[in-house]
Order: C-alpha cells, then sequence, then structure tokens
C-alpha cells in the first residue's frame, strides 16, 4: 500500500493506482471528460490536472500513478484557469452549441465540466468547420460535430467487446472517430454491442431508441437480468410513463460489470411481434376471446381426458419451470415434461457430473485466462458476451485454439484451428510428451504447457466423448471448465429435469409454455398436428394460429422471477413495466391451473435446484 | 446619489431574452426602484443616452454591419457592458449559419424553402446591411459581463441587474448558470 496526501487528506492506495483514482477513494471529485472507471486510463483532455508538491507543472491525475509521500492538491485558481482554458480549446474545435442538443441540460458531461468550472462563455471562438454524421446504423447515430475525441468509445470498442471497430483516423485537429478503414458505421464490422454509446460523454454517438426522449433525470431505473441467453447479464432499464426507453449495462452486475450485446441491448427494443391480450378458445374451427376462467377450464377438461405432453421455454423463471414440473409431471403424471431446449446444452455436462461425482466447471470468472479453447459453441453469434470476454484478451498474445466443424465464426480469430474432438485427446498427450507429427498441434500444446491459467469452454455442439476429452485435458492443464450452456434458465431446466428429447406418441393434448419466446420452426412443426394443442405465450406466432387455447402472458419486462445462469448464479428479475390488461404473468397462469389440477405447487423451488448433482456448483 | 441608468437593444436574435426579463414579473417594479431603465427595444426610447448609462445590454449575435454599429455604440455609451443570452455570449442559433455560410442561408430560407413560390428571390436592397460571420459580441467589442441562456432564466436575469444596480459585477453559478 502507497498513502499519499491529497488537499490535507492522507489517502492508502494500492500501489500502481492513479492519483485520480486515489482521489475517488478519498471521496474528492476531481473533474475528468476521458477517463472512465471500466476502461483503461487515456489522459487524453486533460481536465484531470492537479498539483503535485515538486512538479513543475500541473499534471494528469488518470495517468499519474500515486507514489509514497506524494503531496496532491485539486482545487486552486491556478488550476480552475488552467481547466476554463482546456474546456475552451474543446469547445472550440467542433459545434458544441447546447441549445440544439439532446443532451443539454444535465445529460453532457462536456456541458456540466463547463458548469462546475463556472464557464460563462467561451474566450475562444469555434473553428465552423463541419464533420460527417454517420446515420447509417440501425441503432445509433454517431455525430463527429459532438465529438471531444476523448476515445472512450475507441477503449470501449477495443476493451469491453474485443471488437476494435472503432478508431482514429489521422492526427492533431484532423483526428476523427471511424469505423473500421473509414467506412459507414452500418456497413463496419461494428457487432452493435452499444458499448461506446453507453460510455460517450456528450452528444456524439446517440441511441436512436432513447434521443429526444427525456433528460436521465426524468426516467426510473430498474435493475435487472437479461433473459436473452444462459449468462444472466445485469441490466439497467430506463424508463418512463409504463415506458422503456433504453437499456445498458450494469456496471455493478458481477457477470458483465457494463458490458452487452445487441441481444440485451437494443433487440428488446424492437419486438414487432403482435402481443396476444386475451386469453382465447378454440369455437367452431375459430378461435375466440374468452375469460381467464373458461380458459382455463377447456384446458383442465382435455388434460384429464387423456394423456398430455407439456413443454416449457427456458425464458420462464425457475418459479414458473418448477410450478410447470408439479402441475404436468407431479400432479397429472404426464410422461412427457421437458424444455424448449430439451436438454441439448446440458444433457452431455449432467451426465458426465453423474459419472464423476463432482461439478467439474468452473465460472465466468475463470475467462480472465491466458489460453483458450473453444470448443461445440461459435462465441462470436452466440452467447456474444462471453465471446466478448475471450476477443478483449487476444491483443495481449493470449492463444485462441477453437475445435470445432466449419461454419464457427471463431475460427477467424483463432490461433489454432482442429476440424475434430479428436484433437482434445492429441493436445493431452502432446502435453506430456512435448511432441505431435502435426506442427500446428505440438505447437498449441507448447503454449498450453506455460499457461498459468488455461480455460476450457464447451457448448451444446460438443459430444460426449469430446466433452470428457476436454475434461481430461483440463485437469492435465490444471485449467478450469465453463460449460456455455444455452437459454436464460437452460441449467435450471436441466436441475428439474426438463431435459428430455420431445415426442409425440399417444399424446391427446400439448400444453406448451413459451412465454415471450419465438417457436422455432422445428418446435412448430413438433407442436402443429398435436390433437388438442394450448398454448402459453406473450406473441402471436404459427403455433398461436394452429391453438385450441391460448393464454397470454408477461414478457420478461412485466413480472418478476428468477434464474439460474451458466454458473449457477441465483439472480432475479424485476417488473419494470405493467403487462397490458388481460394479460398474467407465467407464474400466475401456472398457478392458477395449479389449483385447477389440484396440484401442491412446491414453494421450495430453490431446493429443487440442487436437488441432482450439476456440472457447476449452484449458489442457490 | 441618482440611480444607474440602464439601457437595452437586440441584435441577431429572438427577443426570447427580453420576454426572459419580462418573466421576472412584478419583481421588475423594484428593478425600476433600484434603476433608471433608458432606451430598450420594449419602451418608447430606442437611442442610449448619448452622456451615457451604467448599464449597457445586448441581446443577440452580431451578424451585419448594423448590429455591429448598434454593439459599437452601446460599448461606447456604456461603463459596463452585458452580453444576455446564449447569442450574444456564443453566437447562438443564429451561428449555425456559419457552418454553411450565409448565401446558402439566405437561398434556403427565401428560394428553396418548401413555403416559397416560383418567383422567391433573395432581397438585395442596397439599403440593407451588410451581412458578415455571425459573431458572439466579445469578438466585436470587449464585455464585462456574460449572462448565458437560451434564455437565461429571470431569476438569473433578476439577479444580475439587483448587483449591477448595487454596482457589483454578478457572478453566476448553479441554477442561474446554464448554456440552454
Amino acid at each position: 500500500m502507497i498513502t499519499l496526501t491529497i488537499n490535507g487528506t492522507p489517502v492508502e492506495v494500492p500501489e500502481g493506482a492513479t492519483v485520480l483514482r486515489a482521489a475517488e477513494k478519498a471521496g474528492i471529485h476531481v473533474p475528468t471528460l476521458c477517463d472512465h472507471e471500466h476502461l483503461s486510463p487515456f489522459g487524453g483532455c486533460r481536465l484531470c490536472i492537479v498539483e503535485v508538491e515538486g512538479f513543475r507543472l500541473p499534471v494528469a491525475s488518470c495517468t499519474l500513478p500515486a507514489s509514497e509521500g506524494m503531496v496532491v492538491t485539486t482545487e486552486s485558481d491556478n488550476l480552475k484557469n488552467s481547466r476554463q482554458t482546456i474546456l475552451s480549446l474543446l469547445f472550440s474545435e467542433r459545434n458544441h452549441f447546447c441549445p440544439f442538443c439532446q443532451l443539454s441540460g444535465g445529460d453532457c458531461e462536456l456541458q456540466n465540466a463547463a458548469y462546475e468550472q463556472e464557464m460563462n462563455h467561451w474566450p475562444i471562438q469555434p473553428t465552423w468547420n463541419t464533420y460527417s454524421t454517420d446515420t447509417s446504423h440501425p441503432y445509433f447515430v454517431l455525430d463527429n460535430n459532438r465529438c471531444i475525441l476523448c476515445r472512450r468509445c475507441v477503449r470501449a470498442c477495443a476493451e469491453m467487446s474485443g471488437n476494435h471497430t472503432l478508431n482514429i483516423a489521422e492526427r492533431g485537429s484532423d483526428c476523427m472517430v471511424v469505423a473500421d478503414s473509414n467506412v459507414p458505421l452500418g456497413e463496419s464490422t461494428c457487432v452493435s454491442c452499444g458499448s461506446c454509446v453507453q460510455v460517450c460523454p456528450t452528444g456524439a454517438l446517440i441511441n436512436r431508441q432513447s434521443a429526444y426522449k427525456g433528460h436521465q433525470k426524468n426516467l426510473s431505473t430498474t435493475k435487472t437480468i437479461c433473459t436473452g441467453c444462459s449468462l444472466g447479464c445485469g441490466l439497467v432499464v430506463y424508463h418512463r410513463d409504463n415506458q422503456i426507453m433504453r437499456i445498458e449495462g450494469d456496471w455493478d452486475a458481477p457477470i458483465n460489470a457494463g458490458t452487452l450485446c445487441k441481444l440485451g441491448r437494443f433487440i428488446p427494443m424492437t419486438d414487432e411481434r403482435e402481443r396476444i391480450t386475451a386469453p382465447m378458445v378454440r369455437k367452431n374451427g375459430k378461435l375466440e376471446a374468452t375469460t381467464w376462467d373458461e380458459a382455463f377450464t377447456a384446458v383442465m377438461e382435455q388434460c384429464k381426458k387423456g394423456e398430455v405432453a407439456a413443454i416449457a421455454s427456458t425464458r420462464l423463471s425457475v418459479e414458473s419451470l418448477s410450478y410447470f414440473k408439479d402441475i404436468f409431471a407431479n400432479t397429472l403424471a404426464s410422461n412427457m415434461v421437458t424444455s424448449t431446449e430439451e436438454g441439448l446444452s446440458t444433457a452431455n455436462g449432467v451426465a458426465l457430473a453423474a459419472e464423476l461425482g463432482e461439478n467439474f466447471e468452473g465460472t465466468l470468472a475463470d475467462m480472465t485466462a491466458d489460453y483458450f479453447v473453444v470448443s461445440g459453441v461459435d462465441l462470436i453469434n452466440d452467447h456474444e458476451v462471453a465471446g466478448f470476454f475471450i476477443k478483449r484478451v487476444l491483443p495481449a498474445g493470449i492463444p485462441l485454439v477453437v475445435i470445432d466443424g466449419n461454419g464457427n465464426k471463431m475460427k477467424e480469430i483463432a490461433n489454432f484451428n482442429f476440424e475434430k474432438t479428436s484433437a482434445l485427446g492429441k493436445l493431452e498427450a502432446a502435453l506430456s510428451s512435448g511432441k505431435d507429427q502435426d506442427a500446428a498441434l505440438a505447437e498449441a500444446a507448447k503454449m498450453l504447457s506455460i499457461a498459468k491459467k488455461p480455460v476450457f469452454v464447451y457448448g451444446a455442439k460438443i459430444d460426449v466423448d469430446g466433452l470428457k476429452a476436454l475434461v481430461s485435458l483440463a485437469k492435465a492443464a490444471k485449467g478450469k471448465v465453463v460449460g456455455i450452456k444455452g437459454g436464460a434458465n437452460s441449467l435450471a431446466a436441466a436441475q428439474l429435469g426438463l431435459d428430455s428429447t420431445f415426442a409425440l406418441n399417444e399424446h391427446k393434448v400439448v400444453y406448451a409454455a413459451l412465454g415471450d419466446e419465438a417457436p422455432g420452426k422445428e418446435l412448430v412443426k413438433k407442436l402443429e398436428n398435436a390433437p388438442f394443442l394450448v398454448i402459453q405465450a406473450s406473441y402471436s406466432s404459427a403455433l398461436t394460429e394452429k391453438a385450441d387455447v391460448v393464454l397470454p402472458v408477461a414478457i420478461w419486462s412485466e413480472q418478476d422471477g428468477h434464474y439460474l445462469n451458466l454458473d449457477g448464479r441465483l439472480q432475479d428479475t424485476h417488473k419494470i413495466v405493467d403487462a397490458p390488461d388481460g394479460v398474467l404473468s407465467n407464474q400466475a397462469v401456472l398457478e392458477a391451473l395449479g389449483e385447477k389440477a389440484g396440484a401442491a405447487l412446491n414453494g421450495s423451488w430453490k431446493k429443487a435446484l440442487t436437488v441432482k448433482l450439476a456440472p457447476v456448483a449452484i449458489q442457490a | 446619489m441618482s440611480k444607474p441608468k440602464i439601457a437595452s437593444d437586440w441584435l441577431t436574435g429572438c427577443a426570447g431574452c427580453h420576454m426572459s426579463l419580462l418573466d421576472i414579473d412584478e419583481r421588475i417594479i423594484k428593478i425600476a426602484e433600484l434603476v433608471d431603465i433608458r432606451a430598450t427595444p420594449i419602451t418608447d426610447f430606442k437611442e442610449p443616452d448619448e452622456d451615457g448609462v451604467t448599464v449597457g445590454i445586448l441581446e443577440g449575435a452580431v451578424s451585419n454591419s448594423y448590429n455591429e454599429e448598434v454593439a459599437k455604440k452601446m460599448r461606447a455609451r456604456s461603463k459596463i457592458l452585458v452580453a444576455l443570452g446564449d447569442c450574444a455570449v456564443f453566437g447562438g442559433v443564429p451561428a449555425m449559419r456559419n457552418f454553411c455560410g450565409a448565401r446558402e442561408a439566405l437561398q434556403r430560407a427565401y428560394v428553396d424553402a418548401e413555403s416559397n413560390d416560383e418567383e422567391a428571390v433573395v432581397p438585395d436592397d442596397p439599403e440593407l446591411a451588410t451581412m458578415t460571420e455571425v459573431r458572439a459580441l466579445s469578438e466585436v467589442v470587449k464585455v464585462d459581463v456574460h449572462i448565458p441562456g437560451c434564455p437565461p432564466p429571470a431569476d438569473a436575469i433578476f439577479y444580475a441587474l439587483v448587483e449591477l444596480a448595487n454596482g457589483r459585477i454578478p457572478e453566476l453559478k448553479d441554477e442561474n448558470l446554464r448554456w440552454d
């Protein structure tokens, strides 16, 4: 630890901490524009200058490492003068006229900084140059006229998503934020994670979904969890008048620390599927709106007549999945109760855990590795944030080995590519022998032998033997295994035993609790010819058209519930807006149905998650 | 001692800052008690006293030769010159024209705009003032007090006037300091 003095107050910080972080720790505010707690220090804007005893001139505190006995002053007339000059220079470079900017009035860090320095005019007039505005991207706009070249976006693109789309062209006053080698954003390598928009301090990067919809201070915020996949990233949802304005990554979330992918940030705002707002029962071949009571009665009458097959989305909460199981497996004694994932992404892991008699997986925290092996999952297209964890560290020279068939986009960024999982066994052999006929394999093994914390990531497409070989290799290399799994509650579904293959035999009734999941073509094919089809869903789909009873339910933002992510971490989602009139939550529908069925609903669903050994330690 | 004299005028702006001045409502009576309100665009006198005023207030940016003349006259006749509002302080909305140039702005406004008829032309009467680049007031004359805002809040204007009436230079901060 190092002790320094800031404004007369002694502060203790770990070695390597910057003076700016030390000041923050002491509760002393130092103005800054380019610095961001979650990005590497840059030292571009110079607004955070401080005076240090023994230094001839003020220095930028964001890039100045604290040292023992340092005496720092953060406020003085001299510093205020300098900060005003720095801001004057920034204001003079581009179009920073506040009256025609949507951030003006509290949301612009540049304006706030000027107010803080009590600037009442610009000593230097603007240059009146105009710069390009890039409106080619579907989710955000880049207006270079509002840019102060702080490079937060460039750093976020590299350090959060590892994508390196944004960078700076030219030098000096010609500097410009550009995508790739200066192509329109909409045609660039951008993956629409939106981190750049979240960190922009001015109106240069504008979220199309929330632009001109009001200041932050007029919006409410609710923290919740993304139900897009098994990662369980933390979201901060900004809303007003029962409407969601914008979604951002939660900086405090343990999984993603602010980072999101388009599935978490933008896609939920663009759902154009038609909502169902009344229960419906098919009468004389036509679906007609009815009461909840009549709809439940119609369902139960059929369920009691004959064999039922039931299938639930892994986007449903643990509570809902548990009640679903209580009703269909325990009370109605159905022999076909499963999830829409049918255990595809979890069965191998569960089977191996049973065979080994222990949890064999680590967690996402282990993804800060120095060697990656990825097999059976394409983290460029699925579970993108997990892909970002890998992509962001690759420039440090960290090797990536991808073992998968063609079509896995990760192959394009990998150092080593192997087609078949037999490469895993060969790697293990080469790890001990130090050689292999295949030069690439020998090199990969050599690099693995010097790795201190390798991680072995597997997904749904790996087969049982492949997984065994991967876990064995991980053990030999003293590394960790991370199982990516599938949907938001794919692990919970597996733990509840909702992981068998769905097949219709003599079943008379099919009950599909889809929630807000869009049914895939295969599922539609499997269900559409059911003798009697009940669909519990938020949106119209090919299945609701075929259904005999439709039960309309809330979407992700309209209900509370728990989710067990791929780490075995139990997290809760929160209701943000009210569901449309006439719509119930998934849990409420299942509770009502359970009552009709005379089911004893399991209040201790948490316990049900740990009855069987999971691939990963469950913290519930 | 006689009361300090105050005069005001507007340049290229929208009169909104003077409207915000009127937004101080009944407090204007207090101002009238403290100062001698002389020429303003919203009273009968239009020219500041030849023998000078204590405080001259200008709204609007300097966008042509006539604005320049008014600004210089007010400067010459005021002990303290106040730039009132974003246009006077920064150039404001009129300064948007600098990004494309006066010629293109005129063409758009007088000829190309959808609401114009086919005979529309850019006015070219020789009596008209010559357009210049739009400038903040401080680019043309020395300014002693800046009150930004579009418009400045009525409270900020009232505060500034009371300070000036009492012989002090106002220091705008917190709620009184805004750029929009």
